[in-house]
């Protein structure tokens, strides 16, 4: 291992990044590329200096200093309305209020923007929807994925810890290790904190369960793990040395198996399978000595009242008995309890040849891996899960900064600095703007790892306010196409994976849970209060086999980051928008377009109970107020004088189409239509 | 063929006209918009070439869930029927460390075979019309897999991977040769029920989204928001009229997003299924001859007939991958209990599948269509005792058959002990057989790659030989 942390000067950085290190001819098994780019250390570099008309943020000075040698066109600011909708949804995946756009449309303080920012940051809503990006990348889902699909009726409790954590703006460095040892570390806490802390290790308990009889196939769950934790925090597709030494990073099957110990070293939640269909080693969350106390007497007192009835022959003093079993058993203490993870047996892995584990090799000591430093563990009596969480998160780790700054600005701008976001390695993308990375990177961990002030910086820059199209127009005109009035003075391009030259905001369609959000919103049933627990059949009814899976689909007015999501069926709706895979990290929502989504605005009934929801809204205000108050609702604008024109030709020909319909049916078939219309269109789904 | 894969001119005549009822946009306008914005580049349905010319343009998958007995139907082994009740050993995945299962003794057939056709392949009595169309198939008697569950096999065998989820065969079909008819899925599964491994079995996992398979339900919505909801026919085609409008403008204010072109586009499409849909599986028109190849009764909406038929005017409107699954994870081949369960199963598919075959041939529809019959894996020749009645899992060995383009007709290919207890002549691993399936559609495996988490991915993962044999 010739690559160590400190060998290369931070100045170094961004010489050496793509180009002949990616060739995978030069790569060898095991062995370090020199000099690859996402393992040297983060540099801070200083923004260049550039005239400051364009410039709002250092984003903007060092997307610029990238063009300067390639002047392109750049798209002006988009206007009020645009950048409202668009911050709105980024932040919060619903739409913005007509109140909230008023206010800014008519706010020209120069703070306006900032204040709305604030505002969005400080939502609950804005956990709701950054909390499920994580949940993508960390494949969460509310069954196990083995043969039968166990429900995991508490992991409920960690998706709503990711959201928590998004809103107090848990430093991402904490989060992380939280997530790997949340129950360690409160052994040093205070008790009241114990709960929240083992909750968070339902990072590891949502593993996926494999086979028939999971305990048997364990190897397979810590393959998933170590490929989610080094896909989700390092960027690294660690799976790849289960096998064989990583052909193209410098992992070896020795780190694998390093890491391998330390989960193999950790208990997990059992979620129940086929032929053991109980759950077991649920994690309590007061304290286990508590909770103990609480189930001990209890057992006894069961133990004591078996043992009589086993002794006694009596009848009348039997049946007595009996019943107070019966009352006793139905009396089990309860206490909440999550789907988390403890420690185990402490233990080094056995090195399993070819990634079998009929033929163990020689056990591997737990430890680092080599690319982070490659320390042992201080204390092997631990499963070393506290010391893989520092790790993880030391500043000097010149991984885990980039990935987490990558995904913040991938999800504002729908692309990456890096375009492949779980793979930083050799074969993964370079970065379009090193510079920008590590400047993005450095600031993240300045700032104390906070996410939030991450977002601010990125949406406070020029970059990210222009306008999607260089002749897009504030107020669309229904027919003339607006004349160019592009501007040809150099200036920055917003994003920009090397191989896209625009210089706009990219347009992207809502997401699923967004436009299922808005749909619920539009209608008036948004309910907009957390989801708790899911309702599966209670743990003592359950039976399911392979043959007959657990199946369900839970129907729910909440916000669509609360649905019931399965691992081997997928939730009709989001399987249809591009949801998340819940079997393995999502790092980039695909943006699909199909028939069938076509024929779900068509003809879904779901779809159509929000139609009317939305008409009902309309038909409640005066006749000459519905149209203009359905465009503000939908589009955040007035209607073009076209559009009323339309609407008022769409209403009339649609009532005459309608003819023989009961009377008192016809305003609500006719709004109904009209809302379809608009609840349909790309301009609802698709964001400037 | 290139006729009926295009938009039936009721359907477009109709589109139009709706176009026409209230746009503002007079049609041609909305055809330039439209051709100056889609880049053939962007649609990932448009047909692409594979890397080799290839008879088979198409693909019927008939999947047998649970588990179909080997010795019992296409792999004859008289030595099992003379040594019934022989106590065997193996070191058997379904018998390690499994109480009541300490001692195995051989289990002889239910059924006998006989020879058919010219070839003279032989067959069991469970499947008597199969047996008509022996000399069309290649018989593999030599396929083995790498699990012994129901879920991992059944994914094995649909995705190569036996444990994490991969795109299905048919969402690597429809990624590398795109569509020929945009009014129909590219990848289609007819399922009464849920298989093993649920929606993985047709997932499109890493490869772009448009290739997952489309579930079909035979019976009265065969697909998921097919029929019109709005009052009329008329209504619906104001709505549709008002939203092109709509959606026109939006797209005329930002020129040039093929994304927002395309999603126009898919609301014609989707108008289009709303017929073609129910008129590919509408069978009245079908004559009484034809529905009497398939076991139909006129009228019929569900069975494996139905599936099959359905399947066959599926291809003809070049859909280009249609799987049928025979039920799903429950009440299938799985016949643990009692192996005459098979009789009930085998005569439910056996002549809706010589139906399928007799009708693609007659039609010339068998030269460019690829039918492949498969299940996850075979049945034990052994039980724990000779009485038992059913037979357990066994991955060790089973068979598949192929017909149609590019396939050699009338062979059997492989075989198995004289047991049927493990595929010991040219042996074939599912990994096998998919780079044999892709390489009749014109594909190398090791070359039908997406590059995924850094790593160039296949449906052969690190393995699969095409097997030569099998060629014409």
């Amino acid at each position: 291992m010739s690559l160590t942390l400190g060998l290369l000067s931070p100045g170094s950085f961004p010489r050496a990044h793509a180009g002949t290190v990616n060739d995978p001819a030069t790569a060898t098994h095991g062995i370090p590329a020199p000099r690859h780019w996402a393992f040297e250390p983060i540099s801070d570099p200083a923004p260049p200096r550039i005239s400051p008309a364009e410039v709002r943020t250092p984003i903007d000075a060092f997307l610029l200093a990238q063009l300067r040698a390639t002047p392109a066109d750049v798209a002006p600011r988009a206007d009020r309305r645009t950048l409202i909708r668009r911050v709105t949804y980024d932040l919060t995946g619903l739409p913005p209020t007509p109140p909230e756009v008023d206010a800014f449309v008519s706010d020209a303080s120069p703070g306006a923007f900032a204040a709305v920012v604030g505002r969005l940051l400080a939502s609950p809503a804005y956990g709701e929807r950054w909390g499920r990006k994580w949940l993508d990348v960390v494949r969460y889902a509310d069954t196990a994925g083995e043969n039968s699909d166990h429900p995991a009726p508490h992991a409920w409790r960690y998706r709503n810890w990711v959201i928590d954590a998004f809103n107090r703006d848990l430093p991402y460095d904490e989060f992380l290790r939280q997530q790997i040892a949340g129950d360690l570390i409160a052994a040093g806490a205070p008790p009241q904190r114990r709960a929240d802390l083992v909750i968070a290790t339902g990072y590891l308990a949502i593993a996926r369960r494999f086979g028939h009889d999971t305990d048997k196939d364990m190897h397979l769950t810590h393959e998933d793990v170590i490929d989610t934790v080094g896909k989700s925090v390092l960027g690294l597709t660690l799976g790849c040395a289960r096998c064989h030494d990583h052909k193209y990073d410098p992992v070896s099957m020795k780190d694998y198996y390093g890491l391998y110990g330390i989960f193999a070293s950790t208990r997990f939640s059992f979620p129940g399978c086929e032929p053991k269909q109980q759950p077991r080693d649920l994690v309590p969350l007061i304290p286990q000595a508590e909770a103990d106390a609480l189930i001990q007497p209890w057992r006894d007192s069961l133990a004591q009242l078996d043992a009589e009835l086993k002794a006694n022959t009596n009848a009348p003093d039997r049946r007595e008995r009996q019943s107070r079993r019966d009352l006793l058993a139905a009396q089990e203490p309860r206490f909440d309890v999550a789907y988390a993870a403890v420690e185990g047996t402490p233990a080094d892995a056995k090195l399993q040849r070819r990634g079998d584990p009929e033929q163990p090799s020689d056990a591997v000591p737990r430890k680092n891996l080599t690319l982070l430093g490659g320390q042992p563990l201080h204390d092997p009596e631990t499963s070393g899960r506290l010391e893989l969480a520092r790790w993880l998160t030391d500043p000097a780790n010149p991984l885990t900064a980039r990935v987490m700054a990558n995904r913040i600005w991938q999800g504002h701008f729908g692309v990456g600095l890096v375009t492949t976001p779980n793979d930083f390695g050799t074969r993964g993308a370079p970065p379009s703007n090193p510079r920008l990375l590590d400047h993005l990177a450095s600031a993240f961990i300045r700032s104390g790892w906070s996410v939030k002030a991450l977002h601010r910086e990125i949406l406070l820059s020029a970059a990210y306010q222009r306008a999607s199209s260089i002749e897009a127009r504030p107020t669309p005109t229904a027919t003339q196409r607006p004349a160019a009035t592009t501007t040809t003075v150099p200036t920055l391009r917003a994003v920009k994976n090397a191989a896209d030259d625009t210089n706009t905001f990219p347009r992207r369609r809502l997401e699923a849970e967004e436009i299922r959000d808005t749909l619920l919103t539009l209608s008036g049933d948004l309910d907009p209060t957390p989801g708790a627990a899911h309702p599966f059949p209670p743990e003592k009814d359950w039976s399911f086999t392979q043959h007959s899976p657990f199946k369900a689909i839970y129907e729910s007015n909440r916000r669509s980051v609360y649905l019931m999501t399965q691992r081997i069926q997928r939730h009709p709706f989001l399987a249809l928008f591009d949801g998340p895979d819940p079997n393995a990290s999502t790092p980039h929502r695909d943006s699909s377009t199909v028939p069938t989504q076509a024929l779900y605005f068509l003809n879904d009934p779901f779809f159509h109970a929000r139609s009317e929801g939305l008409a009902k809204r309309l038909l409640a205000l005066p006749e000459q107020e519905r149209i203009p108050a359905s465009h503000r609702w939908c589009f955040q604008r007035k209607p073009t004088p076209e559009e009323l024109k339309s609407a008022a030709r769409f209403l009339a020909d649609y009532r005459r189409a309608l003819d023989g319909t009961a009377p008192e049916q016809i305003d609500l078939a006719t709004w109904s239509a009209y809302a379809r219309t608009l609840l349909a269109s790309s301009e609802l789904l698709h964001l400037d | 063929m290139e006729a009926l894969v295009k938009l039936p001119p009721l359907a477009r005549r109709g589109f139009i006209r709706s176009l026409a009822a209230g746009s503002i946009l007079g049609p041609a306008l909305i055809g330039d918009l439209l051709a100056e914005t889609e880049a053939p580049s962007s649609d990932p349905f448009a047909p692409k070439p594979p890397h080799f010319p290839a008879k088979a343009k198409r693909v019927i998958f008939l999947f047998l869930s649970g588990g179909v007995s080997h010795v019992d139907t296409f792999d004859p082994k008289p030595r099992l029927f003379a040594d019934h009740g022989k106590e065997v050993k193996a070191d058997h995945p379904e018998i390690k460390d499994r109480p009541g299962y300490e001692r195995i003794f051989l289990k002889r057939p239910q059924w006998t075979f006989a020879p058919h056709g010219r070839c003279g392949t032989e067959v069991s009595t469970l499947f008597p019309h199969t047996a008509e169309c022996v000399d069309d198939l290649a018989v593999i008697r030599s396929m083995h897999t790498s699990h012994s569950n129901h879920y991992n096999a059944t994914l094995g065998m649909h995705t190569g991977s036996f444990a994490f989820a991969r795109p299905s065969i048919g969402a690597w079909m429809s990624y590398g040769l795109g569509t020929e008819n945009r009014n129909l899925p590219s990848f289609m599964v007819l399922a009464p029920a849920m298989p093993y491994a649920g929606t993985q079995v047709w997932a499109s996992d890493f490869l772009p989204a448009e290739h997952q398979g489309t579930w079909v339900v035979p019976g009265a919505e065969p697909i998921r928001n097919i029929r019109r909801r709005a009052a009329s026919a008329r209504c619906q085609e104001l709505e549709l009229a008002a939203l092109r409008e709509r959606d026109s403008t939006f797209l005329a204010n930002r020129p040039g997003d093929p994304l927002l072109a395309a999603r126009l586009r898919s609301f014609e499409t989707a108008f289009g299924m709303q017929t073609e849909v129910p008129d590919t599986f509408d069978l009245t028109r079908e004559s009484d001859a034809t529905l009497a190849l398939y076991g139909l009764k006129r009228g019929q909406t569900t069975g494996f007939g139905w599936q099959c038929l359905a399947a066959r005017r599926l291809v003809e409107r070049g859909v280009r991958f249609v799987e049928l699954i025979d039920t799903g994870s429950s009440g299938n081949w799985d016949s643990h209990g009692d192996m005459m369960d098979h009789a009930r199963l085998a005569k439910n598919v056996d002549q809706p599948i010589a139906g399928l075959l007799k009708d693609l041939k007659s039609r010339g529809l068998l030269d460019d269509t690829l039918v492949v019959w498969t299940t996850e894996f075979g049945r034990t020749p052994f039980n724990n005792t000779a009485e038992a009645k059913g037979r357990e899992h066994h991955n060790w060995a089973f068979t598949s058959w192929l017909a149609g383009a590019g396939v050699r007709p009338g062979i059997v290919y492989g075989a198995t002990d004289e047991y049927g207890m493990r595929a010991v002549e040219q042996p074939v691993h599912v990994n096998d057989f998919h780079a044999t399936i892709l390489h009749l559609m014109g594909f190398d495996h090791e070359r039908l790659t997406y590059r995924h988490s850094g790593r160039d991915f296949r449906l052969t993962d690190v393995a699969g030989k095409v097997v030569g044999g099998l060629l014409a």
